[in-house]
């Protein structure tokens, strides 16, 4: 299929697809990991019945959420590096690709602690009668009973977080983590300066730099990951309902 | 912490008309965008409740494009892609961004337009029916005073989400109040100072509209559903 391209479409193409496709899944995939992990963990936390840490949660929950992804990812890229020096912490100097991960991280584990607390809530009581009953103590019972079957329930929003992150990993572009929104990007800029053959002297490309073509094909290219998993989400919404 | 004792809090102030003019310019793409979306809704949400042919089928396929892709692809596409296409499509910085966060906001209020009027019982279209309504006055006594209350809490959280997208506009470099923040960041390294700006201002935005929605969640509540 590619060898009917024009010709400048092709390393544009095989750039997008190789070195923008591979970053975009490692933002996505690692955010939507840590998402997860931290989001059920303090989900389940919610549901306890001691203020403070109801609270600390709730404000966590709340920050995250409320703040655009992008404040947040510039919080972390400008803002942790200053408190590096003074800290002694090197590691606090995150690189780009690592403020977008946990920027995305922080907010997609807001949404699925919400999700969670819903899912662990609407777990009947009994439940958690006979698993205590049963001696199991509040981790074993929750381990062991409550959030297997609230995992469950967990997965259409999981799916949906899925979609959102890998759409918001397009955010990283705005620190020029190439993925695939900067690899397009940076294909325009190419394009848009000629090149001199070394041998015959011979001015080539510049002038258009193709934006249209290249940046709906990452349109396209985003729809088609993104469409069937929406449908799958839908479609998991309609099988756990009941 | 030095960090903490370095806060210069006169710095914000020195510069309080450069971030109250981006404020400003974040405001009103909102506004725009806001209601823009509000008015996409309406008339997609009705059409697809409604099944109007050609319209709504129009209409799934502009939400579906618009739902399952990034809005910075959109707003690059709008941006970098429109004008490439045609001279007729070259306008200023300032229409695309509203058009950005407007079409955005346009598709998922759609849906939640159309799940709002899905959502009204149909023994109350009946009744107007039996009481001699047309179809249209049908829709604007009964389907659309009743359906917009069901559909308010999530067409406010849209339009919060438009107003937070509005922020993605610093990609293309429109002086909204996170472009001017970081522009005022990059000059003069008063990180913590701009990155307080940026959070306090975007969190009471965000917080005093989710505010509004339970206010009006309770002050509308259809009797039924309490």
């Amino acid at each position: 299929m590619l060898d009917r391209l024009p010709h400048w479409a092709e390393p544009v193409a095989d750039y997008i697809l190789h070195t923008g496709v591979k970053n975009t899944l490692i933002i996505a995939g690692t955010s939507v990991f840590l998402s997860l992990v931290v989001g059920v963990l303090l989900g389940t936390l919610l549901t306890i019945k001691f203020l403070p840490i109801r609270a600390a949660i709730r404000s966590y929950i709340e920050i995250w959420r409320g703040l655009p992804i992008i404040v947040t990812i510039f919080i972390l890229f400008f803002g942790l590096p200053t408190l590096a020096d003074e800290l002694h912490i090197e590691a606090l100097r995150l690189s780009e690709i690592k403020a977008a991960i946990l920027g995305l991280s922080l907010w997609g584990s807001a949404q699925i602690a919400e999700a969670t607390r819903g899912a662990v809530q609407s777990i009947p009581r009994e439940q958690h009668e006979a698993s205590a009953a049963l001696g199991f103590g509040w981790v074993g019972r929750h381990v062991n009973v409550i959030l297997p079957q609230a995992l469950r329930r967990l997965l259409p929003p999981l799916v949906s977080l899925s979609v959102n992150v890998i759409q918001n990993s397009t955010l990283a572009q705005i620190l020029g983590v190439p993925e695939i929104l900067e690899t397009a990007e940076r294909s325009t800029e190419r394009l848009s300066i000629p090149t001199v053959d070394p041998v015959t002297l011979e001015v080539e490309g510049g002038g258009d730099n193709h934006a249209f073509e290249i940046y709906g094909a990452v349109f396209v290219l985003f729809f088609l990951i993104s469409f069937p998993l929406t449908r799958l989400a839908a479609f998991l919404e309609r099988r756990l309902v009941v | 912490m030095t960090v903490l004792a370095n806060f210069d809090w006169s710095y914000i102030w020195e510069h309080r008309d450069e971030l109250r003019h981006g404020l400003r310019l974040t405001l009103e793409i909102s506004a725009i965008g806001i209601a823009g979306a509000f008015a996409i809704g309406l008339i997609l949400g009705a059409a697809r409740a409604h099944r109007i042919p050609v319209i709504s089928q129009l209409a799934a396929i502009y939400v579906e494009l618009i739902r399952n892709t990034p809005i910075l692809v959109q707003i690059f596409l709008l941006f970098f892609g429109l004008p490439r296409l045609s001279d007729h499509l070259k306008f200023e910085p300032f229409t695309y961004a509203w058009l950005a966060v407007m079409i955005w906001g346009g598709a998922f209020n759609t849906e939640n337009f159309r799940a709002g009027f899905e959502a009204v019982p149909a023994r109350y279209r009946e009744a107007a029916f039996a009481l001699g309504f047309t179809r249209i006055r049908t829709f604007l006594n009964i389907t659309l005073p009743i359906g917009f209350r069901i559909s308010l809490p999530s067409t406010i959280n849209t339009y919060v989400s438009v107003m937070k997208n509005t922020a993605l506009l610093t990609a293309v470099a429109i002086p909204e109040l996170t472009n001017t923040a970081l522009d005022l960041l990059s000059t003069d390294f008063r990180t913590w100072e701009m990155l307080f700006v940026l959070a306090a201002t975007y969190l009471a935005l965000v917080w005093a509209l989710s505010g509004l929605i339970r206010l009006l969640e309770r002050r509308l509540a259809l009797p039924e559903s309490t």
